[in-house]
């Protein structure tokens, strides 16, 4: 058997179960569920041979047809007379499905009817809607015109970046450490925090260094009475 | 003053845009029925008159002005360029069973049709033929979806009622259905 027509073309498991029913001219109530499902596996596999990607559903409705084929082919040992017959529950959704996708022609006609009848765009009606800003008469002199040009320059000056020179300090520690010492012998005890006169990060990163150095290379006698005390700087030997 | 002349240029200004009773009744400053009755006899003109060649359409509660189809066959060499794709297959089956079941939640589409929807659905937003009205009172309170105007418009039909019916399955078929279903015991 060959199959010329895709899954791709059908739009669900129901779309191709009709159209495997109406290829085998069967009565929707007369579905031999056995040869169906036969059929409907061939055509799933063949898709997999064909590398395409099956939906899920078409896979879930595989599944209901085996157990469907399965529950039928098994002898019931119950035999239960008022037992449904597997099929109903696929039939009236076969059933119900057709019906809508008989509709959808009848919608494909009258989409192409309504085709046929042209409208156009509304029509702008911008240009007559009613100015909102008012003009203001125009009363003015050549001289008003040329002060204000002035103005203007006058402002273009104002805005323009002032001529700067941008000079980069540069701190150096050993410059700082005699800095400290001057300050020390003229001053003989200063406050720690004295020595931050200035407030940025370089400067206070040098001075602190700078102390450090001057303590270590023994100049400096670092002295606090109590913790959280002020904290003085004296020059070694100057005491 | 004509109003019917009024109302015609009204609608010629619209374009597809189109006007509704409650509009056309506000600008002409009249009541809704009378607006109704102005555009009953506009349109009557345009289809009494063969040497007219626009007609008035209603489509749901949106009155437009359309070329009549019979001449088609000129207006379509203007028109060309305006060339908007007929919906595919998959949409017209979606937008048939929300039509004729509607208000409807995309679960119950699906299980019509045995396939998810919910990318067609919002196809169909977007072309705006279908809306979000509201949410259905079943668990998880999902959201249920009814056709517009323009769903009307599209396929050239004025309400809902309008819809070609339904090929209900034949009787023997339902007999034969209902044999399945019944709980009929006889001698009861």
């Amino acid at each position: 058997m060959k199959y010329t027509v895709y899954i791709n073309e059908f739009e669900g498991p129901l779309d191709l179960l009709l159209h495997l029913i109406k290829q085998n001219d069967i009565d929707i109530f007369d579905i031999k569920i056995d040869e169906i499902t036969t059929q409907y596996l061939n055509y799933i596999h063949e898709m997999e041979k064909l590398n395409l990607n099956i939906a899920s559903e078409y896979l879930v409705m595989a599944a209901e047809l085996i157990e469907m084929k399965s529950e039928i082919l098994l002898p019931n040992h119950k035999a239960e007379e008022d037992e449904e017959d597997p099929r109903v529950d696929l039939i009236n959704k076969l059933l119900l499905y057709k019906q809508y996708k008989e509709m959808t022609n009848k919608l494909k006609e009258l989409e192409e009817n309504r085709r046929l009848m042209h409208s156009k765009e509304p029509s702008d009606l911008k240009p007559f809607m009613k100015k909102e800003i008012e003009e203001t008469p125009i009363d003015v002199s050549l001289d008003d015109l040329i002060e204000a040009f002035n103005l203007f320059l006058a402002r273009l000056k104002d805005e323009k970046p002032l001529n700067t020179k941008i000079i980069k300090k540069e701190y150096s520690v050993p410059k700082r450490c005699a800095e400290i010492k001057n300050i020390l012998k003229a001053k003989k005890k200063v406050e720690f925090n004295e020595l931050f006169e200035e407030y940025n990060r370089e400067y206070i990163i040098v001075t602190f260094l700078s102390i450090l150095d001057l303590a270590k290379k023994q100049y400096l006698n670092i002295t606090q009475e109590y913790n959280f005390q002020k904290i003085y700087l004296t020059l070694k030997g100057c005491d | 003053m004509n109003m019917i002349a009024a109302l015609e240029g009204l609608l010629f200004l619209s374009g597809d845009k189109g006007l509704t009773c409650n509009e056309i009744a506000e600008i002409l400053e009249i009541n809704i029925e009378e607006a109704e009755k102005l555009a009953h006899e506009l349109s009557n003109e345009y289809q009494e008159k063969p040497r007219r060649g626009i007609q008035l359409e209603k489509y749901g509660n949106t009155y437009k002005l359309v070329t009549k189809s019979q001449y088609n066959v000129f207006y379509e060499k203007l028109v060309q360029l305006e060339e908007s794709k007929p919906l595919t297959t998959a949409a017209l089956e979606v937008l048939a069973i929300i039509a004729y079941n509607q208000p409807i939640t995309r679960n119950q589409v699906d299980e019509i049709r045995g396939v998810s929807s919910s990318h067609m659905i919002r196809k169909l937003l977007a072309k705006e033929l279908i809306y979000e009205a509201g949410r259905s009172e079943l668990p998880g309170r999902p959201i249920i979806y009814k056709t517009t105007d323009k769903f009307l418009d599209t396929f050239g039909i004025k309400s809902l009622d309008e819809l070609p019916p339904l090929k209900l399955i034949d009787d023997e078929e339902i007999d034969e259905n209902d044999l399945f279903k019944s709980k009929y015991v006889e001698n009861e």
